[in-house]
This record gives structure tokens, C-alpha cells and sequence, in this order.
């Protein structure tokens, strides 16, 4: 699918933003005041995955008065999401909405002063430049449902591939990037103001022009963990305040920005353990200076590039879908870890060449082999979207 | 011999060190204390440092007192029983 076949369905605001008596508790606060409120409803803001992290950050933000939200998810609404998947009830699993769809619908009825682009896709290599309203030369792409470059991308992803090209698609066209992940009782959150120009050199982002800039998250973390090395919300559980907790400090961090109150934007990265009752901030400041990071010291885009895109291939008559997985070097899955974790939904069978199981997700049966090298063939959909989703969720990624 | 360092292990990785939350090994830098934890656990010292190399999974940072090794002085940096040292391992899920 190429982008331009995806289509957005809009909520058009209906009210006039001249009211902005409802902003009036948040207005009153320093650094904020009116002139932050008309900001806010000018601003645009690509928030990418609207699972527990993104239900959190659309309802937040559009309670804030973000005056266009671009929501993008490929799947749709499960009972097992609604204990902390904040926009979505019980008619929403029994209807089949789309999560996207769901998130506009009831944004439509919080406030009816933002405009919303609902988009139900996978966001892949292909696309994510255009989600968020710029072609690849950098100008605005009129006919995407930002109509031009966002202000703000902000992270509900459950996968690191596509945080990694959120990171690329931030750094080359200088758009600021929250990123966010939790799973069980940890998260983790950290606001990117992005390098746009070549170490030594000063780009013309405001927050560069003010000696801002920060690492981007290749900087810090120059590898994606490979598949199976950390659990999954789906196999190893996710409580609520979790993901709230992280979902809200990104929503923070992006009100920082979109006021302009650069000075107060979080020079660390949270990372919390709610049952081990930590909060730490970990220092990550010089990580720019010294990581000669691909991403943002020499402008290598390899993930919006495609270059570590994981591969899907419809195989014909057999009702399935094959995932290919571009692992670092060396590396290969660790089929111990991942079989004690997916038997908590049902038995695995295998050798040490291959796993295989049955899963049941949101009443629909598949079948998950899977291959050291990350391979996978996922029986029971045609669709790529599901497949790629079955393998996030149960993999992990 | 230096007293033992404790180091925080991050969720996903305590499987591999007995459901601990913290570990501990003696040494004077962070890289002897992560060789002693190496050879307690091996098993968590493959995630660490995959196919038995000298090399640390990229997708983990350790950080000495909130501060990355990488702007101190890496596996060189000297550590105390009074440092705090973490593991952090990218947080995917969301």
C-alpha cells in the first residue's frame, strides 16, 4: 500500500476556538497564559500507535486543546484492552471499530474544538514521512492528513522499529519526538528536540537556535533490543498506571514544546519501576556528543530508508503471512525465554530450529511458527497488518 | 578485595538472575563487577554480552550514579559499594 491510498477520516471542529474559557485552569498557569493556549490550538501532532500509550496521549491532548490530532493504528479494539486503554468500551469490541476510528469518535464528543485524522494503517518506511505531513525533499505534503509538517510526534507505539523511524522521520525534517514505552510495572520516557544539521553546525529549529538540541534515541540506545529480549504487554502483563504515568509525562513534555517553554523540557530520560517504587532520571545530555550516532551526526536514515524493515510476504493458497526480521549482527532469538512466555497463552511445541503454537487473539485463531533468525509465518490472515500485529504483541519487537 | 557493587537488573532480565531485582559482584571498575556477575550468571552475562564476546548488547546502557559509562570512563569507570549502578535496557511495549 502506498501512502497516498490510505485514507483519513476526518472530525471537523465545530465549535470556534475564539471560546477558550474551557483552557481557563490551565491558562492560569506560568508559561502557559493565552498566548500558550492559542499555540496549542494551532499546533498539529502525529501521535503514532493509539493502543495504551496513545488512547492516553489523544485524550490528553485534545482535552488540552492540540488544535489537530493525526492518530494512527492498524489494529482493532480487544476486551483485554480495555483495563487501561483509556478512549475504548465494551460497544467499541462488540462493534469491531478500529482503534483509530474509536479514538475520533470519542475525541469528537471530549472536544469539539480539534480536528482529528483518524488512519487505520500500519506505519512502515513508506508511509511515516507522509503521516507526518512531509515528503521525503522536506516541504509540506499538501494531500496528507496534516496537509503540512506536524509540529510534534508523539510516541504510543508498542515496537521499537517503528520508534527508531518516528526517530529518523523527527531528525531529518526537524520535527520534535516524545518517546514513551512501558510494559509490565516499568517505563520509560524521553523528549527528543532533534540535531538537524552536521556536528559543529548549528540548524535553524528554534530549539537549536537556542542551544537545545538534544541526543536523538539512536544516541542513547544505538541498537533495537532484537525480537524476544524483552517481553511484550501481551505476554508479560501491563498494569494501567504504567502506562499512564509514562502516556502523561510524554503528553507533558509535549505541551512544553508546543508552548514554546523549551527551558522546562526534560534534559533526562524518567524510567520508573512502579513495584519496585523507583524513579530514576538518567543523564543523557552528552550522548549526542559522543555517539556519532548514524541517525542524527551523519544523517544515515536507515530506518526510513527501509534497510532494517521487517518483511512481510502474503503466501499464496495457505491463508498466511511470513515475517522477516532483520536482526543485528550475531544476533538470534532465545527460544527458551520466548517459550516460557508464550505459554501462558496455550503449549509450544518445536525443536531448537523452530517454535510453534496456537494463539487466540481478540477470538480469532492463528498459528505462530517461528525461526532462530526471527523469521516467522503466522497462519490464519492475509492481511500483513495483522500479521506484523500478532508478532508485536507475542514477540515483541 | 573490594567490598561488593550492587547493580540494578531491569525487569525483563531477571529471569536470567534469579527474579532479583538488584545483584552484586566485587571489582573496582564496572567492567570487573560486570565480569564477576558475568561468571555468577552466565546466563544473564550472554545477554549482556552476546555469543560470549567482549562486546555489550547495544540495546543496554549501564549507567553509573544517573550518568551513562560511555561519558565516564566505560568498563573502565571505578565503582564503590556506595555507587548505584543500573542496567537499562530499551523499553519497548506501549
Amino acid at each position: 500500500m502506498t501512502a497516498t491510498d490510505t485514507q483519513a477520516i476526518e472530525t471537523q471542529a465545530t465549535d470556534t476556538p475564539e471560546d477558550l474559557s474551557r483552557y481557563h485552569r490551565q491558562m492560569l498557569l506560568p508559561g502557559f497564559g493565552e498566548a500558550g493556549q492559542r499555540k496549542l490550538l494551532g499546533a498539529t501532532a502525529l501521535v503514532v500507535g493509539c493502543g495504551a500509550l496513545g488512547t492516553v496521549i489523544a485524550n490528553m491532548l485534545a482535552r488540552a486543546g492540540v488544535g489537530h490530532l493525526v492518530i494512527v493504528d492498524r489494529d482493532f479494539i480487544e476486551m483485554t484492552n480495555l483495563q487501561r486503554q483509556v478512549l475504548f468500551d465494551e460497544d467499541d469490541v462488540a462493534n469491531a471499530i478500529p482503534k483509530a476510528e474509536a479514538a475520533r469518535a470519542k475525541i469528537a464528543k471530549i472536544n469539539s474544538q480539534v480536528n482529528v485524522s483518524a488512519v487505520v494503517d500500519d506505519v512502515n518506511h513508506t508511509n511515516i514521512e507522509w503521516l507526518a505531513g512531509v515528503r521525503p525533499d522536506g516541504s509540506d505534503a499538501a494531500d496528507s492528513p496534516a496537509g503540512r509538517k506536524v509540529d510534534i510526534i508523539v510516541d504510543g507505539v508498542d515496537n521499537f522499529e517503528t520508534r527508531y523511524l518516528a526517530n529518523d522521520c523527527a531528525v531529518k525534517h526537524g520535527i520534535p519526538y516524545v518517546y514513551g514505552g512501558a510494559v509490565g510495572t516499568v517505563g520509560a520516557s524521553y523528549p527528543i528536540l532533534p540535531h538537524t544539521a552536521a556536528p559543529g553546525t548549528t540548524g535553524e529549529t528554534p530549539w537549536e537556535r537556542e542551544g537545545k538540541a538534544t541526543p536523538c534515541l539512536r544516541c542513547i540506545f544505538e541498537q533495537a533490543p532484537p525480537p524476544g529480549l524483552n517481553p511484550t504487554c501481551d505476554t508479560a502483563g501491563v498494569i494501567g498506571p504504567a502506562v499512564s504515568i509514562v502516556a502523561n509525562f510524554e503528553v507533558l513534555e509535549t505541551l512544553k514544546i508546543l508552548t514554546g517553554n523549551l527551558d522546562a523540557v526534560s534534559p533526562t530520560m524518567l524510567n520508573l519501576d512502579l513495584w519496585g517504587n523507583t524513579v530514576r532520571q538518567f543523564k543523557v545530555a552528552r550522548a549526542y556528543d559522543i555517539s556519532d550516532c548514524r541517525c542524527c551526526h551523519r544523517r544515515d536514515f536507515e530506518f526510513l530508508d527501509g534497510k532494517f524493515a521487517s518483511g512481510t510476504t502474503t503466501l499464496c493458497g495457505r491463508n498466511a503471512v511470513q515475517i522477516t526480521q532483520k536482526l543485528g549482527d550475531g544476533q538470534k532469538l532465545d527460544f527458551a525465554e520466548i517459550t516460557k512466555r508464550l505459554e501462558q497463552h496455550g503449549s509450544v511445541n518445536g525443536s531448537r530450529f523452530m517454535l510453534r503454537t496456537d494463539i487466540v487473539d481478540n477470538g480469532e485463531p492463528y498459528e505462530l511458527t517461528l525461526f532462530t533468525d526471527g523469521r516467522a509465518i503466522i497462519k490464519g490472515t492475509q492481511k500483513p497488518a495483522v500479521a506484523k500485529s500478532i508478532y508485536a504483541k507475542y514477540v515483541g519487537a | 578485595m573490594s567490598a561488593p557493587v550492587s547493580v540494578t537488573v531491569p525487569a525483563a532480565l531477571r529471569p536470567q538472575v534469579e527474579g532479583q531485582e538488584t545483584v552484586s559482584a566485587p571489582g573496582a571498575t564496572v567492567g570487573e563487577v560486570l565480569c564477576g556477575l558475568r561468571e555468577q550468571y552466565p546466563a544473564f552475562g550472554e545477554k549482556l554480552f552476546p555469543n560470549g564476546g567482549e562486546q555489550i548488547n547495544r540495546s543496554i546502557n549501564i549507567y553509573v550514579n544517573e550518568e551513562d559509562i560511555r561519558f565516564l570512563d566505560n568498563f573502565g569507570t571505578p565503582v564503590t559499594d556506595k555507587d548505584q549502578v543500573d542496567i537499562i535496557l530499551a523499553i519497548a511495549g506501549g
